[in-house]
């Protein structure tokens, strides 16, 4: 498998303060990669400097075999790849339908026809389970709802590359499968996924290989099972319990 | 028939303007000449104001740069029209130069930034030996009768007032209208949904500039006479800034309920209260400000039921957004 996504050595200071420390990970075409890692670890840090919110103080990123490098976010979303917020960021002031609408008129590769354009959109709310509520205005919803706008926006854009940044998070079990089901479902379909999530249940069930960030570096990467088993992954998250609860997940 | 009410009511409305000269004397030609200035330009800010949420403070200053660019070119033997023409182009032209880095700021920052476009302005219109320096300009008189100046003026200034509304009738569905109000509710999210935010911010401004400063040259043509410190006055923008906001920002109809209440309330306050009346209307500003802080539109009295095709809200044409966004 070739990489899709090429992360070299990539740091990013803010201040005096080392988000990100000469990391380095690759993302191949059609693969599920979940990344993990306590608060502050440099998770979304990471996620901003793929999407170009951030730029990287050094280090490379390189998508489909072009560096992202002082890229604008607008053009990277245009070479296919979309991202989600943790913190949900939905157009207030418009419709449910008319945010995915803006999505995908606006994002995704070029030279996707009116028609596909619109086609996605449809699409993205049926599989989110939004098209019931495709007319209420976005401020309406509930956390759940709005991750799951997050989520359409993204899907009608029809990436390449999929970013989650905890779509899960604050999801009550039943959402949290609702969420992985579709997650799945759109990996399986072929759209490259990177995963970033807290609740450990869904990226040890979901993703096949998992890079653990720490202190914004790569401490441990391999597949869900290694990674739990890692002495200093667990030593990362001593006290929290929560790598252990990841072991009996699915 | 709810996607044609907007049409029908402007079309009903134009006809009312068409016919008004007939039934009004000459103060209130000019009053309602003055109150559909303020129309244009509130409705001009309400684009990058509204929504883009770019607070543009020193907007007024593309009213100063309309009226020099006719006062100038008519003292040099252009004709009106063309010189009303260049009055939207040289404002726009000046949107897109400074646009580029100004836009790039957000907030109070980017509201002080065209403060400061507006002095440099007024400072650089006052030192050019063209443009009579701090002394003001002559405009060529207008050569028919005192009443033929009236309704051609009041004319000019409804048709501006008109374009201005159906301009921003037509943003608010293009495809620029659904990239600043994203631009507005998240510039990160937007641009990470392939939105060219720079691109979308000028060009609102542009537009706003141009008809700004369409109406600023037709002021200049009308008043004769104009001067730097009144032409750049920031009272403009601080007048136009209340009447968008009063009236109901990011909406199309907020800002002419607006302009036309603080216009005819002042101007009332002002026949009958004389020196007083500058108070009572801080006054009002203050109680408005306070009890309908999202704007006359956002009173229940106006709320429309319903939604439109395609899951777009037309009663937010009314200026109705329900839950408490930021709008």
């Amino acid at each position: 498998m070739t990489s899709l996504l090429e992360i070299s050595r990539v740091s990013r200071d803010f201040g005096g303060v080392r988000a990100l420390d000469d990391v380095s990970f690759s993302v191949a075409e059609g693969e599920m990669v979940g990344l993990i890692g306590p608060n502050g670890a440099g998770k979304t840090t990471l996620m901003n400097v793929i999407c170009g919110l951030t730029r990287a103080t050094e280090g490379a990123v390189v998508f489909a075999g072009s560096s992202l490098n002082n890229v604008r976010p607008n053009a990277i979303n245009h070479l296919g790849i979309a991202r989600t917020f943790q913190i949900p960021k939905p157009f207030v002031g418009m419709t449910v339908w008319e945010n995915v609408l803006t999505a995908s008129l606006f994002g995704g590769r070029r030279g996707r026809s009116a028609d596909a354009r619109r086609a996605a959109v449809e699409r993205a709310l049926e599989i989110v389970g939004l098209s019931p509520r495709a007319r209420v205005a976005a401020e309406s919803l509930n956390v759940a709802g709005r991750k799951r706008l997050e989520l359409a926006r993204a899907l009608a854009m029809e990436p390449r590359l999929l970013l989650l940044d905890e779509v899960m998070a604050g999801l009550n079990l039943k959402e949290v499968e609702a969420v992985m089901g579709v997650v799945e479902r759109v990996n399986g379909e072929g759209v490259t996924v990177l995963l970033i999530e807290h609740v450990m249940k869904a990226v040890m069930g979901l993703a096949r290989r998992i890079v653990v960030l720490h202190h914004g570096q790569v401490l441990a990467e391999g597949t869900p099972e290694d990674v739990t088993r890692d002495p200093d992954v667990i030593a990362a998250y001593l006290g929290s319990g929560i790598a252990y609860e990841g072991q009996d997940a699915r | 028939m709810r996607r044609y009410a907007f049409w029908l009511w402007l079309l009903l409305a134009a006809g009312l303007l068409a016919l008004a000269p007939l039934a009004l004397n000459e103060y209130w030609m000019r009053v309602a000449s003055s109150v559909l200035m303020w129309v244009a330009m509130a409705e001009a800010l309400n684009i990058i104001l509204g929504f883009a949420g770019y607070p543009a403070f020193g907007n007024g200053a593309f009213l100063g740069v309309g009226g020099y660019t006719v006062a100038v070119l008519m003292n040099h033997g252009v004709g009106f029209w063309p010189a009303l023409a260049a009055s939207v182009l040289v404002p726009g032209l000046i949107a897109t130069a400074i646009g580029v880095p100004v836009l790039r700021l957000r907030g109070h920052y980017f509201a002080i930034a065209t403060i400061g476009v507006n002095f440099a302005l007024l400072s650089l219109i006052q030192n050019l030996g063209f443009t009579g320096g701090g002394s003001g300009l002559s405009v060529p008189l207008y050569p028919g009768s005192a009443e033929a100046l009236s309704v051609m003026f009041f004319y000019l200034f409804a048709g501006l007032a008109v374009v201005s509304v159906v301009v921003t009738q037509l943003v608010r569905g293009s495809r620029l209208g659904y990239a600043i109000r994203a631009i507005q509710a998240s510039e990160e999210a937007a641009a990470v949904m392939g939105i060219n935010g720079t691109l979308y911010k000028v060009a609102a401004w542009v537009i706003s500039a141009m008809l700004t400063g369409a109406a600023g040259g037709i002021y200049a043509y009308w008043n004769g006479y104009i001067e730097p410190v009144s032409m750049f006055d920031i009272v403009t923008s601080v007048k136009l800034f209340i009447m968008v906001l009063i009236g109901g920002a990011g909406t199309v109809v907020g800002p002419i309920l607006g302009a036309v209440g603080i216009e005819v309330v002042s101007e009332y306050l002002w026949s009958t209260l004389g020196g007083l009346h500058l108070a009572v209307l801080g006054l009002i500003i203050l109680l408005a400000g306070v009890f309908v802080p999202r704007g006359l539109l956002s009173l229940r009295f106006w709320r429309r039921r319903g939604r439109g095709r395609d899951g777009a809200p037309t009663n937010r044409t009314w200026g109705v957004d329900e839950g408490g966004g930021a709008s």
